[in-house]
């Protein structure tokens, strides 16, 4: 007598049999029970008991993500200055395409910029420990910076020259996350606006 | 195997943010789980720790593309799966374990018409109640003999509910393949059980 293979049996358990699997399966008491021993088998191996790891794997997951944030902060500081790099390219040999308020209030923020990356620099917050929303807060005002930075790169020269206002503007903003940055890793405020 | 899985979405956005306390809350919650998966499928406990590393630091680097469609554990599976099956897929030592397992059960163990899963010689696995102690100690070995492969397209079919079509293209490979090693898997745990699989 023929029975049921265990690829008709898995079928019928998914309710795809097929027409004499069905027949058969009704008919023979043989594999009917083997059908129940199939579920049962399924429900043992749901019902295992869970397991937990035997060491606590978070405190490489968290280094791992840290050491990632702090290459991407070394890679957007080669950006930054890269941008600044070419901005200071354009005032020295284009002096004049813009008006006088515009060109030293575009100093002045600039040097603000320089000395706050300074003190961030001489604050070294990758070498000192932070909590867990402090790292998180300070991640998200570089992802910011970062973003300002991609903007200053994308501007260029010849359309910062069309647009010097834009320039400025950027050029602001990007102080005022660097100034949220310091507060952040300086005095580890709990907030700062996000 | 019964874990909550619910995570209240401010936890969720916060983890986004880049939140690390919210994200090692993440990992609390999931770190159970992943590692239960990897472990069935993998066997081996220091491979399923690190498919846990490796799928939660995947977490964190793209928890911003997850758009809140479907389970959060869903979408945590995922990852953690295709971990494990990228760990199969580089494990050097498969073969030789493919051949430990067939000798543990003998020549023959496919699934193909009249190979039925022997009729008549089924009383023990039939009796066994799904919450039975030794049954489930017994079925716990029989499953770590199978394969790497045989145990990932049970565990993640029969266990975690995926379908054939989702195995098949998470393994790279047909519906036919997943269905086959299924059956082939369903008839070697059998035998074994029937066999005594402590001997």
């Amino acid at each position: 007598m023929m029975h049921c293979t265990m690829d008709d049996l898995l079928a019928l358990r998914a309710g795809e049999g097929s027409a004499w699997a069905r027949q058969h399966a009704a008919g023979c008491a043989a594999c009917r029970a083997e059908l129940e021993a199939l579920y049962q088998r399924v429900a043992q191996l749901k019902a295992l008991p869970a397991r937990r790891p035997a060491r606590d794997r978070w405190p490489a997951v968290r280094d791992g993500v840290l050491a990632e944030r702090r290459r991407r902060r070394g890679r957007w500081g080669v950006s930054g200055l890269a941008a600044a790099a070419a901005l200071a390219g354009l005032l020295v040999f284009r002096p004049f395409w813009t008006k006088p308020v515009d060109a030293a209030e575009l100093a002045r923020v600039k040097q603000q910029s320089a000395t706050l990356e300074q003190q961030l620099q001489r604050y070294d917050p990758d070498g000192r420990v932070t909590s867990g929303r402090s790292a998180a807060l300070a991640a998200a005002l570089e992802d910011r910076i970062a973003v300002i930075d991609g903007e200053l790169a994308q501007l260029g020269p010849s359309r910062a020259q069309a647009r010097p206002a834009d320039l400025v503007t950027l050029w602001q903003q990007r102080v005022e996350l660097m100034e949220q940055l310091m507060t952040v890793h300086v005095t580890r405020a709990a907030y700062v606006g996000l | 195997m019964t874990i909550s899985l619910a995570v209240p979405d401010i936890l969720v956005a916060r983890a986004k943010s880049g939140d690390l306390e919210a994200l090692e809350a993440l990992y609390r919650a999931f770190e159970t789980p992943v590692y239960n998966l990897a472990l069935r499928v993998l066997r081996r406990p220091e491979d399923a720790e690190d498919v846990l590393q490796e799928t939660f630091l995947e977490v964190v680097r793209s928890i911003k593309q997850y758009r809140g469609e479907g389970h959060l554990w869903g979408w945590i599976r995922q990852i953690a799966t295709s971990k494990a099956l990228m760990r199969i897929r580089h494990d050097r030592v498969r073969e030789t374990e493919q051949l430990h397992e067939e000798s543990v059960v003998g020549a023959g163990g496919g699934a193909g018409a009249g190979d039925m899963a022997g009729v008549g010689v089924i009383g023990a696995s039939a009796g066994m109640s799904p919450g039975s102690v030794p049954a489930q100690i017994d079925l716990e070995r029989a499953f770590e003999r199978l394969s790497e492969t045989s145990r990932a397209v049970v565990w993640l079919h029969d266990v975690e509910g995926y379908t054939h079509e989702e195995i098949a293209e998470q393994m790279g490979k047909t519906v036919s393949f997943s269905k086959s090693q299924l059956a082939r898997a369903h008839v070697r745990l059998r035998r074994m059980l029937d066999e005594g699989v402590s001997q």
